[in-house]
């Protein structure tokens, strides 16, 4: 198992976490939703694992690049 | 036979040659997981098409009666070859020979100008140079007995610009590039790198460590995440080397020979017809949500025609080459699911792009979802005004046909980038299409802040002006004023865009040749 670093790909706001520390997510899931200039933003993970670890809470801004969560897949 | 004893010779020299820079050498190659340049160059060309030029070349050392005693081949390999029946010139550094440094031989075989670039241009054909080489060495100091000025004598990269105008140029990064071989591999329509095998940088991780007092390895450096994911410096990325070979093969499929030939068509077994049912939905009613637009073009083009370039960087703009009734074209498409909304890399992706369907004579087509350039301190950081506005010159300079077909959004000056104002300004927009300086809700406030402060529940006239402007926003309005060309079923538009790709093939054949440009670029 490895350590996966889940990047967003644009700067803007987290508008909804669509999972939680613990979750199970297929390839392809939708983790969390970003909110940038009125798009909704998904963001994927190309990997399976579980998700250990959720680094940015609804309404917080986020940075392009930045690491907003983390799995173990 | 009178000259069996030379024609002996030759044969004996050409399999020293083909021994690379000998077994050693050429095991420790194959244990890296790498093809030498004579098996890349196989496995890309047509089964036994290759005809090598200058494969003699090399330094040899003589005995005291004149006889050769040893012999070091030149490190390039390099001649004529075809690729689906169509010469090409091809060549690249043999690394098991002192890892594809030059030679110093009376004239450069290839790699930065030299014999196979002269040939590209005498003959105008595709030239594809498989990079795999350090490039200079203070040694050169020592072997000539003084220093030289960059671009010196054979390295001068002139023939290599002039290429760029008239010819295809592929370059595939094969291994650890750095100096003279970057800059070729840059000097290119497009290139291509093996990912955890090719690396390219300016110098490499001990030049960075002596200027800066930091240790990298050479991936970080300039790995694939790095030069395509992260700088576009290199276009695409490869699996391996099979992969690598194969989409060198793709993306030349698409381009003519040269800019006076027009880009070859292929037999279609895709009906033109085809209406997709799916194209009707895969649009959201929600303008916020997000779609796959790659899933929405492979349901228009022929199928399994599209072959993205640059896939990794950028990636709020979609360019891909693609064929509609078996002629190619250029897309150049919004990306929904990274919100469509132009960042100065996107930008940089669609000018080049768009450059580049221009020189060979492909007709250009957008998809346009776009809200607008990116905003914020970052952005600007990056220059994303003058990024946009310098995609927008090159739109504007073009001489190819051009269509937009606006699926959705198509806002300010990114939108204007998606629309042709140079040619016909041929538009045809989907029932989901908005478009403006600025989508309604980000300005009524600013348009109409003294009527709305004004009134006695501003909150309520701010609403109030908002639906007036919607309305007024319909599609089908602007299609009553004929301010658009067309409003067409989604499922359509594979049919009605192939008619006109047809119909302009007669354009294309009389506006052959190279592109004159003038001016200066924003």
């Amino acid at each position: 198992m490895a350590r996966i670093e889940i990047k967003s790909d644009i700067t803007g706001t987290l508008w909804q976490l669509r999972s939680k520390v613990g979750d199970q997510v297929e390839a392809g899931a939708t983790l969390m939703v970003i909110e940038s200039m009125k798009m909704e933003i998904p963001v994927i993970t190309e990997d399976a694992g579980v998700i250990l670890e959720l680094l940015v809470s609804e309404t917080q801004p986020v940075a392009e690049g930045q690491v907003v969560a983390v799995i173990d897949g | 036979m009178n000259w069996a004893a030379e024609i002996d010779e030759l044969h004996r020299r050409r399999r020293l040659s083909e021994a690379c820079g000998g077994p050693t050498a050429v095991a420790r190659h194959h244990a890296a997981g790498k093809l030498t340049v004579r098996e890349r160059i196989d496995a890309l060309l047509d089964a036994d098409s290759f005809r090598e030029v200058g494969k003699l070349a090399g330094r040899g050392s003589y005995d005291a009666h004149g006889v050769l005693a040893a012999f070091e081949p030149a490190p390039y390999v390099m001649g004529l070859g075809r690729i689906d029946g169509r010469p090409v010139a091809i060549g690249g550094e043999d690394y098991t020979i002192r890892a594809g440094t030059g030679f110093g031989s009376d004239r450069r075989k290839g790699g930065q100008g030299g014999f196979i670039e002269d040939l590209a241009h005498a003959y105008r054909l595709p030239l594809i140079n498989l990079v795999d080489g350090t490039g200079g060495s203070v040694d050169t100091a020592r072997r000539k007995g003084y220093t030289v000025v960059p671009g010196y004598g054979q390295d001068g990269f002139e023939r290599s610009v002039d290429l760029l105008g008239i010819v295809p140029v592929v370059c595939a990064v094969m291994g650890t590039t750095a100096g003279g071989p970057a800059m070729r591999a840059i000097l290119s329509h497009w290139s291509i790198m093996v990912k955890g095998q090719a690396q390219i940088f300016a110098a490499g991780p001990p030049v960075v460590e002596r200027a800066f007092g930091v240790k990298l390895d050479k991936d970080e450096l300039g790995g694939s995440q790095i030069a395509v994911d992260t700088a576009g410096s290199i276009d695409n990325a490869a699996e391996d080397e099979a992969d690598c070979l194969r989409q060198i093969r793709r993306f030349l499929s698409y381009l003519p020979q040269n800019v006076w030939e027009m880009p070859p068509p292929v037999v279609c077994a895709d009906p033109v017809d085809r209406c997709d049912d799916a194209l009707a939905e895969i649009v959201p009613r929600s303008s916020r949500q997000a779609y796959d637009m790659r899933k929405l073009l492979g349901m228009v083009v022929d199928r399994d025609s599209l072959f993205e370039l640059q896939p990794t960087f950028g990636r709020a703009i979609i360019t891909a080459f693609a064929r509609m009734n078996g002629k190619p074209i250029g897309i150049v498409a919004s990306n929904p699911m990274v919100g469509g909304i132009v960042d100065a890399r996107a930008a940089r992706k669609q000018g080049h792009f768009v450059e580049l369907c221009d020189t060979f004579h492909l007709p250009i087509v957008f998809f346009a979802d776009v809200p607008g350039l990116m905003v914020g301190v970052a952005s600007e950081s990056e220059a994303i005004l003058r990024e946009g506005v310098r995609a927008r010159y090159i739109g504007l300079q073009v001489s190819v046909p051009v269509f937009s077909v606006i699926v959705r959004k198509c806002y300010g000056v990114a939108g204007g980038g998606f629309i042709d104002r140079g040619g016909l300004n041929f538009k045809i927009a989907w029932p989901s299409a908005q478009w403006g300086s600025l989508p309604v809700e980000g300005g009524v406030k600013a348009a109409y802040r003294r009527e709305i402060e004004a009134a006695d529940d501003p909150a309520r006239r701010e609403q109030e002006i908002e639906s007036e402007l919607r309305r007024l926003a319909s599609p089908f309005r602007t299609a009553e004023a004929f301010a658009i060309e067309d409003l067409i079923d989604p499922r359509e538009t594979r049919p009605y865009l192939c008619q006109f790709i047809d119909a302009l093939q007669g354009r294309l054949r009389s506006d052959l040749g190279p592109k004159s440009k003038v001016g200066v670029r924003p």
